[in-house]
């Protein structure tokens, strides 16, 4: 049946040139745009960097609690320019110091257990209201363990439960992957806490030769 | 006794003068036929319940409608004083002509002036008209005046409830006088409504002035009568609880006007079912036997000193442009972006396509739709992405080669930002077309993707290896401060790698997803919040640099 249908189509269009060239006209034009628009979407390679700035770089703004309630317990804090923050522990954090490096995370600190929150609708039912050094986890390494806090006061909307299973992330990654967690403070919680915190460039010269 | 026939009275259009002499039709006083056919009509109702109607306040043609008369002349037509005294009979010393003149100086209890033509303006002013024509001819002054190009029109009216009521009232005291008589089951029992009335009046020269025909249409033409001063509103039902009801006194403006209300006599309560089963066809079928079951009846009527006020509104139902966008610059927001009274980026799809179409057809406002958005620095490219355009209330409705010399105009503006395709005149059924399965279609884009290291003949091989590649998504970072924190499950329906001569880590990543898919963080992992992902996918750090959409599958503004 579909040969058929075939064989009528072909020979309908060899007795019908125009209807061929139609279609040729039409296929061209395609054509035409395809290469138009292949050549809108490669890009300059001269404009490229060699290294890029990363996503965090991009799109957020770095700093740093140095010696958070307990010297070495160096954490940081990306700030998204919707004012969300996300926690995480600093790459010179004591815990990266021990041997083994991070073994595990638990969020079942204070009160209750962390990972166990459910945080629902845009208006963020549910999140927790915390202060600056309420306790996030703790993540434990051959010998120790260290408490991770939350350094800004907020309401805390996710904590990565992915470290649970995956505790060796904050071992390869912490600045991404293996980061802790997402508070969301009000503009004048926020404006407290920036003042006592470290721009990128102080907390390097900070800890120089570590 | 004689007719007379009374020249056309000058009215304000002159124009409309001149078509109303012209037609023969629809004179504006009733011809020698029609005279006599009135007479006749007039005749064979019985006079002294017309008289009755007359001392209480009704007039002319309420008491025509109120008798199921709907010869639309009657309604049209100039009253003239022989007209009328033979219809409320000679010999009647209180229909002298000092008191029947056409410019009667009381206002009718059941229209509030309506039906005689009376109102009181937006400028408070007095303004009475002598018969359809002349309120036809101020109407359409008005369009004129708007610079309105219409090609037909729908007539709406909008009258207070009050009315209804004062019909009522009237109908029920009817029917306890002269119930009994012979010709009340035969000539009483069907009733015109006023909107119809006035519609009957006013029709048929609007659309001999306006020259086009009268009938469903996006043109609107909307005549609201307001009471003058509210009366209390008993307007679904009336307080069952009986007793006199408080008056609401308002002073409107100084003027010392006596409001209409319906006065209980206070026997009791009052239950007329008013408001109910208004039917917008010919004759209002509200039943006189409803009316049995009130106990009481507001009759009579008030005096009414202030006719309603009347509003003429003309507007046209929305009018839709449908067509294709696309977006060439990386710094254009979709719609209008203002943070702080700053505006972010330089420009935006929904100002440069609605500023443009706006003033084309010389509308109000506009509002912007589209399937689906990017954002302000992710370029629109390839068909295009379907949009539609909202105008309101425009004035006249571009030609197809206006519409075509405005997307011209769009397509060339400097800068190039914006490509506009397809653009034409939609209807409403289109909104639907774009809603329709906007969940479910698909989506194509080009990513620049730089990687931590050299790109190999593996990972093209790996990456066009995924089919269907089911992600979950947690909400991205940058847009969960407004949205649910949920974890959604996207699919990657296919991916091709282009790699790019004198990079090694640099390449293009072409891929189709489902609709609501967020490319940019699939490409780098949103710290591990979405997954898989590229980065994750070749096991390096994947970054994104740039991002443009190069389909936007749907079947909608295509070209035909």
């Amino acid at each position: 049946m579909n040969n058929e249908a075939n064989n009528l189509e072909k020979s309908s269009a060899r007795n019908n040139p125009t209807q061929n060239l139609d279609q040729e006209l039409k296929e061209e034009v395609e054509g035409d745009e395809e290469e138009k628009l292949h050549e809108l979407l490669l890009p300059d390679i001269r404009d490229l960097p060699t290294t890029p700035p990363s996503s965090v770089q991009t799109n957020f703004v770095s700093y740093f609690a140095p010696d958070f309630v307990k010297p070495g317990h160096d954490q940081y804090v990306y700030r998204h320019a919707n004012g969300l923050c996300v926690i995480g522990l600093a790459p010179t954090h004591v815990a990266f110091k021990d041997e083994g490096g991070i073994t595990a995370v638990d969020f079942n600190v204070g009160k209750s257990d962390r990972s166990g929150i459910k945080v629902t609708g845009k208006r963020k039912k549910n999140a927790q209201h915390f202060e600056t050094n309420t306790a996030l986890c703790k993540v434990c390494t051959q010998n120790d363990s260290y408490i991770v806090r939350c350094c800004v006061k907020g309401s805390l909307l996710e904590v990565n439960d992915r470290l649970i299973k995956h505790p060796e992330l904050l071992n390869s990654s912490a600045d991404r992957e293996g980061y802790i967690a997402i508070i969301m403070p009000k503009p004048a919680d926020w404006l407290k806490v920036k003042a006592s915190l470290l721009g990128l460039e102080e907390y390097k010269k900070l800890r120089e030769g570590s | 006794m004689s007719s007379e026939i009374e020249e056309a009275q000058d009215s304000n259009g002159t124009d409309a003068a001149q078509i109303i002499s012209r037609t023969n039709d629809h004179s504006v006083t009733l011809g020698d036929d029609e005279i006599r056919h009135l007479n006749d009509a007039v005749c064979s109702l019985p006079s002294h319940a017309v008289k009755d109607l007359h001392s209480a306040g009704v007039c002319i043609r309420c008491i025509f409608r109120l008798f199921g008369i709907h010869d639309h002349a009657y309604f049209r037509s100039t009253l003239s004083p022989s007209v009328m005294c033979n219809i409320l009979g000679e010999g009647d010393s209180s229909s002298s002509e000092s008191n029947e003149s056409e410019l009667k100086p009381e206002v009718c209890r059941i229209c509030l002036g309506i039906l005689q033509f009376t109102y009181r303006d937006e400028k408070e002013m007095l303004v009475k008209r002598k018969n359809g024509d002349e309120l036809a001819a101020s109407i359409a002054e008005l369009l004129r005046q708007e610079g309105h190009q219409i090609d037909g029109f729908s007539l709406e009216v909008s009258i207070p409830p009050i009315i209804f009521e004062n019909e009522q009232a009237v109908r029920l005291y009817m029917k306890k006088k002269y119930g009994s008589e012979i010709w009340f089951q035969d000539r009483f029992s069907e009733c015109i409504s006023t909107k119809d009335a006035l519609k009957f009046a006013i029709v048929n020269p609007l659309e001999t002035i306006l020259d086009v025909k009268s009938g469903p249409s996006s043109v609107r033409v909307r005549l609201t009568y307001t009471e003058t001063k509210p009366s209390i509103k008993p307007s679904k039902s009336v307080d069952r609880n009986g007793g006199l009801k408080r008056r609401k006194t308002e002073t409107n403006n100084g003027l010392d006007t006596v409001h209409v209300e319906l006065v209980g006599n206070g026997t009791g309560c009052c239950n007329l079912s008013l408001g109910q089963g208004s039917p917008s066809s010919g004759r209002s079928s509200t039943g006189l036997a409803e009316l049995e079951s009130s106990e009481c009846f507001n009759f009579p009527l008030e005096r009414v000193n202030e006719p309603c006020h009347l509003v003429f509104v003309y507007y046209r139902a929305p009018m839709y442009f449908g067509g294709r966008y696309l977006k060439f610059s990386r710094n254009v927001s979709q719609t209008r972006w203002i943070i702080d009274d700053e505006r972010m980026g330089e420009a935006s799809i929904e100002e440069i396509i609605g500023g443009n179409i706006l003033p084309m057809c010389q509308g109000e406002s506009y509002k912007f739709h589209a399937a689906g958005r990017e954002d302000i620095d992710v370029r629109m490219l390839g068909s295009g992405r379907p949009f539609l355009v909202e105008v309101q209330n425009a004035r006249k409705v571009p030609s197809e080669a206006l519409i075509k010399e405005i997307e011209t105009r769009m397509n060339n503006l400097e800068g190039k930002l914006v490509g506009v395709k397809n653009l034409s005149l939609v209807t409403s059924h289109s909104w639907d077309l774009m809603r329709e399965g906007e969940a479910e279609k698909q989506k194509q884009y080009c990513a620049l993707v730089w990687i931590s290291r050299p790109l190999e003949d593996e990972d093209l091989q790996c990456i066009a290896s995924h089919k269907d590649l089911q992600i979950l998504q947690r909400t991205p970072v940058r847009v969960l401060h407004r949205r649910s924190p949920l974890e959604r499950g996207k699919m990657i329906h296919w991916m091709k790698t282009e790699q790019i001569t004198g990079s090694s880590q640099y390449f293009l990543l072409h891929l189709c997803t489902q609709a609501g898919t967020y490319i940019k963080e699939f490409v780098h992992g949103d710290l591990g919040r979405t997954h898989p992902s590229i980065g994750s996918i070749l096991r390096c750090r994947a970054e994104i640099l740039q991002l443009d959409v190069t389909d936007v599958k749907m079947d909608c503004f295509l070209a035909e």
